[in-house]
């Protein structure tokens, strides 16, 4: 049996391992540490001279503690995001994988385009009675549709928000500036429909984000060949 | 895929599953990251777990697959032999026949 020394280093490392898995939920985090106890006093008691440079060999064996944390808290909250409701753990999830590759970037870039475009909706049909005159649907020339916020010069016109120009340019930010007369075309007909479109726009991406997520995120056990060994190397 | 495959013939415990991807396949592991990959297929219902009084002193968690985990396992396995054969075409002019074959023992 190990003695108090070898269960004292061992209890200092599950304590490490269970601060680290802070952000994970308590159940699958009480049940990690307890088996990797288990595994280290197994590990420990089939040495055969219990010395400290076995106990310290095979406790970093086990790992960087903060490193299987982070392997755990990505699995935590793609498994969270992927039913979430909230914007707000939809970018954070989606940015989070978009550092690892294409597929993250890509749902990052969608998620983002989603949720602002709906923000300008919502933010334009609240400020509209404060800025009636400002804020409206404006179409410039060459038929381009901007919702959003006018700067009001009739010359060097920009407008603040989202803008369409056809045949396939879409603006997310600032238009302009352009030359020429601009007109508003809803009235106070835009709140209503900014608070409309505002919800769709929320909720589509919402659903998109979540689909992506459990269809494409790293927390799906599919078969493609990056996932197929996960942090493993392979030994000599 | 590894870790799924160990368990293909039985129910095993993570140190029992270490050895055998070490004996086996060559493969090694932050020991600490096997049980985090079993808590995810867990999650994912590809495998479940008991706690087991081994007689050992202390108690071990022995895994075992779920029809979902073998039907997973099935698939990836199909998948990971046409992605290696394609991939031995491939190289196969580099190293030729002959060393091709010795390097697959």
């Amino acid at each position: 049996m190990p003695d108090d020394r070898i269960t004292q280093a061992i209890d200092q490392y599950c304590v490490r391992l269970r601060r680290a898995l802070r952000g994970v939920p308590s159940g699958e985090r009480d049940e990690i540490v307890q088996e990797v106890r288990m595994h280290l006093l197994e590990r420990i008691e089939s040495e055969q001279h219990m010395t400290e440079e076995a106990v310290s060999r095979v406790i970093s064996a086990a790992g960087d503690p903060k490193e299987l944390a982070k392997e755990c808290e990505m699995q935590a909250m793609f498994r969270q995001a992927a039913t979430s409701r909230s914007p707000w753990l939809l970018l954070h999830t989606t940015l989070r994988w978009a550092m690892t590759g294409g597929a993250g970037i890509a749902a990052f870039f969608v998620t983002v385009l989603g949720y602002g475009c709906g923000a300008v909706f919502y933010l334009c049909a609240l400020l509209k009675p404060f800025f009636p005159s400002r804020i409206g649907l404006w179409l410039a020339p060459e038929h381009t549709l901007s919702f959003g916020y006018w700067n009001g010069r009739l010359s060097g016109t920009e407008v603040y928000g989202v803008s369409v120009r056809p045949p396939a340019s879409f603006v997310l930010g600032t238009l302009g500036p352009t030359e020429g007369p601009i007109r508003e075309l809803l009235g106070l007909w835009l709140i209503p429909i900014g608070v409309v479109c505002g919800a769709l726009l929320l909720l589509v991406t919402t659903l998109f984000a979540r689909w992506f997520i459990r269809r494409f995120g790293p927390h799906e056990s599919d078969g493609s060949p990056s996932r197929l060994v996960p942090s493993v190397s392979r030994t000599a | 895929m590894a870790i799924l495959g160990s368990l293909w013939t039985g129910r095993l415990y993570g140190l029992e599953i270490l050895h055998l991807l070490e004996r086996n396949a060559s493969l090694g592991l932050a020991e600490g990251t096997l049980y985090v990959i079993l808590n995810r297929l867990k999650t994912d219902g590809l495998v479940e777990s008991e706690w087991v009084d081994a007689g050992t002193g202390h108690p071990r968690k022995y895994y075992w697959l779920t029809p979902a985990g073998r039907q997973r396992l099935r698939g990836m396995a199909r998948f990971w032999i046409r992605f290696a054969a394609d991939l031995e075409t491939l190289l196969e002019p580099a190293l030729g026949r002959k060393e091709l074959a010795n390097a697959r023992r």
